[in-house]
């Protein structure tokens, strides 16, 4: 894939791909797994919880602030924060964190394609990512012949990305050609790039998680085009991932942590102004550099603001009432059945191969693991209390 | 990238700074230094503030913009806190690199034998980048402090190693001659005559691995650390605050100028008696 950009970054860029797909491969594995053993010997571990700086880690950023860890019972250690989805599928795999958030899509990878023993055991966050466009592109069709960044090739950016291209007749443009009128090129790249970037015009437009489209937005650098929520209704982004040793060897602990984690969602839902300044700056904890206005307008927005992106057409859905990011925890298996079906039709790099024999539902059964998530769900009413109709099931609805 | 490369080794004029010089000269090079600071200046004005469009995020690393940043920075505790955690991990990875290093350079250039085993493997360790190796810093050592240190090690290692048996293949033989026909046994042969004859080398090896060390720094602190300027940099970076970045860039590079100057210092006040 050429860049328009010197691309040094060490987060996501090509080579980042590369060493994550060394990772994961069946021969790489084993000295981590063997690492994983010899860590499972720490049969009481406290919680160990691996983050990025973005608002996908949100729940369990809440979990640690307001204590919910401790209120259960568990030990837990400061949360440990990584710079890059490659570190901290590396620190997971090693053992040295516990608890983490990954892009669902990752998680499929993982799991069928690195064979990683590890499981989905909720959801961290639904919404909560844009695509952000240069103010001269009004529509999708016009991203034709241009650039655009995506954060990691197993994204839901990326699915849903090339899921709004397909709607609108563009192509992928083939890794190192130049795009034709009716191709895009996706380019890797750091979210923190992302905007300088698109100031700079190398790129016309980036899909990415939050803070990242509200600073293109407050900096004055570009628009939001469409929010992936409004594509997919309610699609989870980052989901919670945890070692099966943990799950199987103690189940106790786990649903502690899932019970906490659980807990964080519904006191964020009520207090998502607090849950801006929980996580900005200008707390004592600095979870991330984030200033609170920034975060506010993501968790927080202004009503008026719903109003501005309906008339824009970045939400098409208003009758979906999604918000631009909101929290419920239970992993729909519809969803990872969907997600699978969308990935066989995404263009990745890398090894692929997998996709092809991986059957939706076989996938959805075996990469979620829903009993701890059932509990904590029920113990605090049901899902009515996230707003949802009481049923486990639900319908996908994907519309570009 | 060092003095093995040369057959002159530590004797390259280079390596007898101005500051030896007689009082005039040293005066007017420091001169022509400052000048040469001062073009950097206006070079990086003129890039951010007349050749970068309005408006444009280049003009936020503006040196308007960072000296005043620079100084907030200063007033309140958080910098010289990453300040203190960098120069800590700096350090200790350069405490690890001599510990490593000096006896395995000794040993390397005494005898032929262990030269011929190990110069093709440590000519091919020392090109791997160390960033390389973060997977299994985090594998083995885990998250925090010690894989960075490990990694400050990996790099600075290699400077120290191959400077100290170089300064060994490098000893006057008269001086081992003397030596023997003194009868001096061999801790007394290394204690008096090589360890003191290759110290300038090993200052020499130590100077240019603070230099590799402090440049790798910055991506070493991704690796789930809570402090330090790489730490800072990479969130500046998410927070869109350019001007700390260019703040930032200002403190490493002179952290790093004096760390240089300390070197420099030291290789003139041991090495000088050679």
């Amino acid at each position: 894939m050429t860049s328009p950009l010197p691309n040094e970054d060490f987060l996501f860029s090509r080579r980042d791909m590369l060493r994550l797909s060394a990772l994961l491969g069946a021969g790489a594995a084993l000295p981590f797994a063997g690492a994983r053993a010899a860590r499972a010997q720490e049969a009481d571990a406290p919680v160990r919880i691996g983050y990025l700086p973005i608002t996908d880690a949100t729940p369990l950023l809440v979990a640690h602030g307001r204590g919910l860890f401790e209120a259960e019972g568990l030990r837990v250690e400061p949360p440990v924060r990584f710079r890059g989805w490659s570190q901290i599928v590396e620190a997971f795999l090693a053992g040295q964190v516990n608890v983490v958030h990954l892009l669902s899509p990752i998680t499929v990878w993982a799991r069928f394609n690195g064979g990683t023993p590890a499981k989905v055991v909720a959801w961290n966050h639904t919404g909560g990512s844009g695509l952000t466009v240069a103010g001269d592109i009004d529509d999708v069709a016009g991203l034709g012949g241009r650039v655009v960044a995506i954060p990691h090739w197993y994204s839901i950016h990326n699915v849903v990305l090339q899921k709004l291209l397909r709607e609108n007749g563009l192509g992928i443009a083939a890794p190192g050609a130049a795009p034709g009128a009716d191709e895009v090129a996706l380019v890797l790249m750091a979210p923190a790039d992302m905007v300088p970037a698109l100031a700079a015009g190398q790129i016309a437009g980036y899909i990415v998680a939050e803070p990242f489209n509200a600073a293109a937005e407050v900096h004055g650098v570009g628009k939001v085009l469409r929010f992936t929520g409004d594509v997919w209704k309610d699609h989870a982004c980052c989901t919670v991932f945890m070692h099966e040793d943990d799950l199987t060897g103690r189940p106790e602990w786990s649903q502690k942590v899932v019970n906490a984690m659980v807990r964080a969602q519904l006191w964020t839902r009520d207090n998502r102004a607090g849950t801006a300044r929980l996580l900005s700056a200008e707390d004592p904890r600095q979870y991330t550099p984030h200033s609170p206005e920034i975060l506010a307008r993501v968790l927080d927005p202004a009503p008026a603001d719903h109003d501005a992106y309906v008339a824009s057409g970045a939400i098409r859905h208003p009758e979906w009432l999604s918000q631009r990011i909101d929290f419920q925890p239970y992993p729909f298996p519809s969803y990872t059945g969907e997600l699978v079906r969308q990935l066989k039709e995404t263009r990745v790099e890398g090894d692929r191969a997998f996709l092809d024999t991986l059957d939706p539902e076989f996938a959805a059964g075996d990469l979620v693991d829903d009993s701890f998530v059932r509990r904590a769900v029920e113990a605090v009413g049901g899902l009515a209390a996230f707003g949802l109709p009481d049923a486990w099931t639900r319908e996908e609805l994907v519309q570009a | 990238m060092s003095a093995v490369d040369s057959p002159a080794g530590r004797f390259r004029p280079g390596w007898r700074p101005a500051l030896a010089r007689p009082g005039g000269r040293q005066l007017a090079h420091a001169g022509l230094g400052l000048a040469g600071l001062g073009l950097l200046l206006l070079l990086w004005w003129a890039g951010t503030d007349l050749l970068a469009a309005e408006g444009s995020f280049a003009r936020r690393f503006s040196p308007e913009r960072a000296l005043p940043a620079l100084a907030g920075l200063a007033a309140g505790p958080g910098l010289w806190l990453h300040i203190m955690a960098s120069l800590r991990r700096v350090l200790v990875g350069l405490g690890f690199a001599l510990a490593i290093g000096v006896p395995l350079g000794l040993l390397v250039g005494v005898s032929r034998r262990a030269a011929a085993l190990t110069t093709p493997a440590f000519q091919f360790l020392r090109m791997v980048s160390p960033l390389s190796w973060m997977p299994v810093a985090v594998l083995v050592f885990g998250v925090g402090d010690m894989p960075i240190y490990f990694l400050l090690a990996a790099v600075a290692v290699w400077p120290v190693m191959l400077n100290t048996s170089a300064g060994v293949q490098q000893l006057n033989p008269h001086w081992l001659q003397l030596s023997q026909s003194l009868a001096a046994t061999r801790s007394e042969t290394l204690l008096h005559v090589v360890l003191p004859g290759v110290l300038g080398q090993v200052l020499t090896g130590l100077r240019l691995a603070i230099g590799i060390s402090w440049v790798v720094l910055v991506p070493c602190e991704m690796l789930g650390v809570q402090a330090g300027l790489g730490y800072f940099i990479l969130d500046t970076r998410d927070r869109l605050a350019y001007e700390e970045l260019a703040a930032v860039i200002l403190v490493i590079g002179v952290i790093g100028y004096a760390l240089d100057s300390a070197a420099r210092l030291a290789i003139r006040r041991f090495a000088a008696g050679e």
